[in-house]
């Protein structure tokens, strides 16, 4: 059967609430591809200090140099020639949605993202295209030293703290993407918590992009000084385009000695946007890091939130969600390296696959020598809906010291049908029995976010069930 | 540089009936193939990069001064010897049912139409250039032909001994089991302290339709011996085939199990026991491959590692997309008795249908301390407490394990190693 692009598109779109295109907006006309002189040329355009123009062109080397990764999803398709790297959208970042042009103001209306700033957001950092287009602070958080501004600004504003940290978790050579990110990076988000400093309303930084045969390629920067706090959320989405495109972040955290830092990822993209994350912490001593990270959209995403334990005592707890339909394949996991004393970590994962989707978890649990008396415990449930779709599980357990205690479990069902039955019985249909069923399997995630996310979370699980059960 | 050469292939005993062509094959592939990568996934955790392919290639042997099998509670026995296959001994009861058990050279003159079928069916001699080594390289080994519907009850065991030093040796297993057979064969590998060889081993195991097979390998070769083996097996529709495979000796050991459930019915399971000491370095890679539906696999692999001993346990359970009802389950469980000793575990699930339970548990640990401190509180010194502890953590094991001798030459194992440890 031969399938129209524009109903191909429709059958992608179905249950995608977030497929609305804007006008382009562009200050310059953008060139696609990638090449020393395009590398320049943003660098440029932002007026930036030699020392990171030299760094981008460095990591552009270390790109063109490693291979493509030969494990994890097909990325064989991608073409790094036809994608834009760069698109300005507005000539100035605003501290007021009403000083954005009219449709992206009405893109984040839609969002809900000004709602939700006034509600219950600490601050908010909104990036359109490869630029970060609105940004904004409490007053409170920023009186008491709290820096949260976008990575550009801050390379402006404090360079001496950029060049300290950047790049110091996830070296430009760390992996192809990385290097890529490196050489390309735009916006994203930079916070720093003084010592001591607790925020206790969550920053929230949104990620859209709008242009077909986009790459946007943000770098974040979070660094909780001594025994702070800060919980940084973040959302993302896309229009659905026929062809494909390419979001390739790098995200590097420092907890300091007894500091915590939760970072929550809602990752909505459409279903032809590349997925190609690195995000890493360090975690000092008595801190904890956690990572809360959702994956219900994108065509491939292959991302592995780590947590390096440098500190004695210190902790980390990775969260996973993902989900996989039609078309998608999403390989995403955690790891947890143990290099002081006394560190525990623990990893949680829930994959749902259907329609043909696959979900993997791939993760690795590594006790370095003497880091004795490390604990970990890594649990991996998946639910595969139909006979079309497939779940792998790829742990890697790594233990050079003996005092170390790891366990690693993992299931793998389909939903059962006496609690189908059970369910109808009282009523409900069988899309809505299979989506409460789903909910409460990834519940001892969901009961971790924010109630407003963990209602949005649900939400999109019930609304990627719908024309799920055949 | 390496010993396998033309000129070593041509030195060879006669080629009897296909072999000739495997060896020819076998031999092209060797000299192509490259050496495994420790930068390859199937590799990652034994590094051969550097392995010095430099031994004797054939070694004849006459039985002298190999262990006299003690065939007591044993159907048959055989005897190879370095790389000949020495002597069988044989009930009358079993030829007279039908069964063949013969060195593998004989069978592939007497019984080509069994052997070409089968040998290297299930494990391709282009496999990897060990495999291919193999291939080029074999003499003797253990075939052994159950007819359908005929059951022996008491177990059959090969001995593969080796006492050449700087020896290589290609031990191959062939058992074809038809439909509804009833059989066991024991493998067991045994050598003194060598300076260096070569184990190389390949087994191939046909389960027929509604057969019951129990395999058994035991590897206790002495130190010095890198053991390189691949154990394939095919389980037909409604068979059963339990396999366990211990292992206490060699340098190096890399043992691959795999079964695949090709129809619907079948069973698999695979026992796994193993205590490292010294500098051992044991790579354990399973695979259960559930191609037909309604199948149920079981894996679980027990390891203590003392001293600067190092384990791997890599396994894989595949669903392919037929493979509706499935049950998968598989554990490894791993006790780290000392300062220098590693373990590492990766149990992979690759579920590609719905209907299906799957599961899998690894666990990289020390001797639980509140069981030591439980024994300790009743008086039990703490060494004779983390005997009992261990032994108690491979009782799990051992008592699925059917085969009274064979278990109870594994306690006995166990209970050395332990008691070198004091």
């Amino acid at each position: 059967m031969v399938i129209s692009q524009e109903e191909h598109l429709k059958e992608l779109s179905k249950d995608y609430r977030f497929d609305w295109k804007d006008e382009s907006h562009s200050v310059f006309e953008p060139k696609r591809g990638i090449s020393p002189a395009v590398v320049e040329e943003i660098s440029h355009l932002k007026s930036e200090p030699d020392w990171m123009r030299k760094r981008r062109l460095k990591a552009l080397e270390h790109f063109e140099a490693r291979p493509m990764p030969w494990w994890g999803a097909d990325l064989s398709a991608i073409d790094f020639q036809n994608i834009f790297y760069f698109i300005r959208s507005t000539e100035k970042m605003a501290a007021n949605w009403e000083d954005l042009p009219d449709d992206i103001k009405g893109t984040w209306d839609k969002l809900g993202i000004p709602e939700a700033e006034k509600k219950y957001l600490g601050g908010v950092s909104a990036q359109y295209e490869s630029e970060v287009v609105y940004h904004k602070i409490k007053k409170e958080l920023d009186d008491i030293g709290v820096l949260f501004t976008d990575m550009d600004s801050a390379l402006r504003d404090y360079p001496d703290l950029v060049k300290e940290h950047f790049g110091t978790i996830i070296p430009s050579n760390d992996n192809k993407f990385a290097a890529l990110n490196t050489a390309v990076w735009s916006g994203g988000s930079f916070i720093y918590v003084p010592p001591g400093v607790q925020v206790d309303i969550p920053l929230q930084a949104y990620f859209r992009i709008n242009a077909e045969n986009m790459g946007q390629f943000e770098r974040t920067l979070i660094i909780a000084d001594e025994g702070s706090y800060v919980h940084y959320v973040e959302g993302c989405s896309a229009p659905i385009y026929s062809s494909d495109s390419l979001h390739s972040a790098v995200v590097e955290i420092k907890a300091m000695k007894g500091a915590r830092v939760r970072y929550t990822t809602i990752q909505n993209w459409s279903t032809n946007v590349y997925n190609l994350v690195t995000k890493r912490a360090a975690a000092y001593e008595d801190a904890v890091m956690e990572w809360v990270d959702g994956n219900i959209g994108s065509k491939v995403t292959m991302k592995y939130p780590s947590i390096y334990l440098l500190g004695e005592g210190a902790r980390g707890e990775i969260l996973s969600v993902a989900f996989a339909g039609k078309g998608m394949h999403t390989d995403a996991g955690g790891k947890a390296i143990h290099a002081a004393p006394h560190t525990t970590s623990v990893i949680n994962s829930k994959s749902v696959s259907k329609g043909g989707g696959r979900t993997g978890y791939r993760g690795l649990v590594r006790v370095e020598p003497d880091a004795h008396h490390a604990k970990s415990t890594v649990r991996c449930d998946a639910l595969i809906l139909d006979d079309e779709s497939r779940s792998d599980t790829y742990p890697y357990i790594e233990v050079e010291d003996e005092t170390a205690s790891l366990g690693h479990e993992a299931t793998v069902s389909k939903v059962g049908d006496d609690q189908l039955f059970y369910l109808m019985s009282r009523g409900l249909s069988e899309v809505e029995a299979t989506a409460m069923i789903v909910n409460g399997f990834i519940e001892p995630i969901t009961r971790e976010l924010p109630m407003e996310y963990a209602v949005e979370l649900n939400r999109l699980i019930e609304l990627q069930m719908e024309g799920s059960v055949g | 540089m390496t010993t396998f050469d033309r000129a070593a292939l041509d030195a060879l005993p006669i080629a009897p009936g296909s072999t000739r062509a495997i060896r020819a094959r076998a031999f092209d592939q060797f000299e192509t193939l490259p050496t495994p990568s420790p930068e390859t996934e199937e590799w990652r955790y034994t590094d051969l990069s550097d392995f010095a392919l430099d031994f004797v290639p054939h070694v004849p042997g006459h039985g002298e001064g190999a262990p006299v099998p003690d065939g007591t509670g044993l159907a048959a026995t055989m005897l190879q010897h370095n790389s000949s296959n020495v002597m069988t001994t044989s009930g009358q009861d079993l030829e007279s049912k039908g069964v063949v058990f013969c060195d593998l050279d004989v069978a592939a003159e007497k019984y080509p139409e069994l052997v070409d079928a089968h040998l290297h069916d299930l494990v391709p001699t282009d496999r990897t250039r060990f495999t291919a080594l193999h291939g080029a390289f074999r003499t003797g080994g253990t075939f052994l032909y159950v007819p359908a519907d005929v059951a022996v009850e008491l177990p059959l065991q090969t001995l593969t001994y080796l006492d050449a030093d700087g020896a290589a040796v290609f031990p191959h297993t062939l058992l074809i089991a038809e439909r509804g057979a009833e059989i066991t064969l024991i493998d067991r590998y045994t050598s003194a302290d060598l300076g260096s060889a070569l184990s190389d081993a390949v087994v191939e195991i046909v389960v027929g339709d509604g057969a019951h097979v129990r395999y058994a390998s035991i590897q206790e070769w002495g130190s010095g011996v890198t053991h390189l083996s691949v154990q394939r097996a095919r389980v037909g529709r409604d068979a059963d085939f339990r396999s366990l495979s211990v292992g206490f000796g060699a340098s190096l050991s890399r043992a691959e199990a795999e079964t695949v459930l090709a129809e619907p019915g079948g069973f698999s399971e695979m026992l796994g026991v193993f205590f490292g000491d010294g500098d051992q370095h044991f790579d354990h890679r399973s695979v259960q491959d559930h191609v037909a539906p309604n199948c149920t696999s079981d894996l679980l692999y027990k390891g203590a590692l003392r001293d600067a001993s190092r384990a791997v346990f890599s396994g894989w359970v595949h669903v392919r997309p037929d493979a509706q009802k499935t049950i998968a389950m598989q554990t490894s469980r791993n006790i780290v008795l000392s300062e220098h000793a590693k373990a590492d575990a990766i149990p992979n699930l690759e579920i590609e249908a719905n209907d299906v339970r799957c599961g899998h548990a690894a666990s990289v640990g020390p001797v639980e301390e509140d069981m030591l401190f439980y024994l300790e509180s009743r008086g039990i010194p703490r060494d004779e407490a983390e005997r009992l502890v261990v032994t108690g953590f491979f009782q799990e094991v051992l008592d699925r394990v059917t085969l009274e001798g064979v278990r109870h030459g594994a306690e006995l194992a166990i209970q050395e190693e332990l008691g070198r440890s004091a």
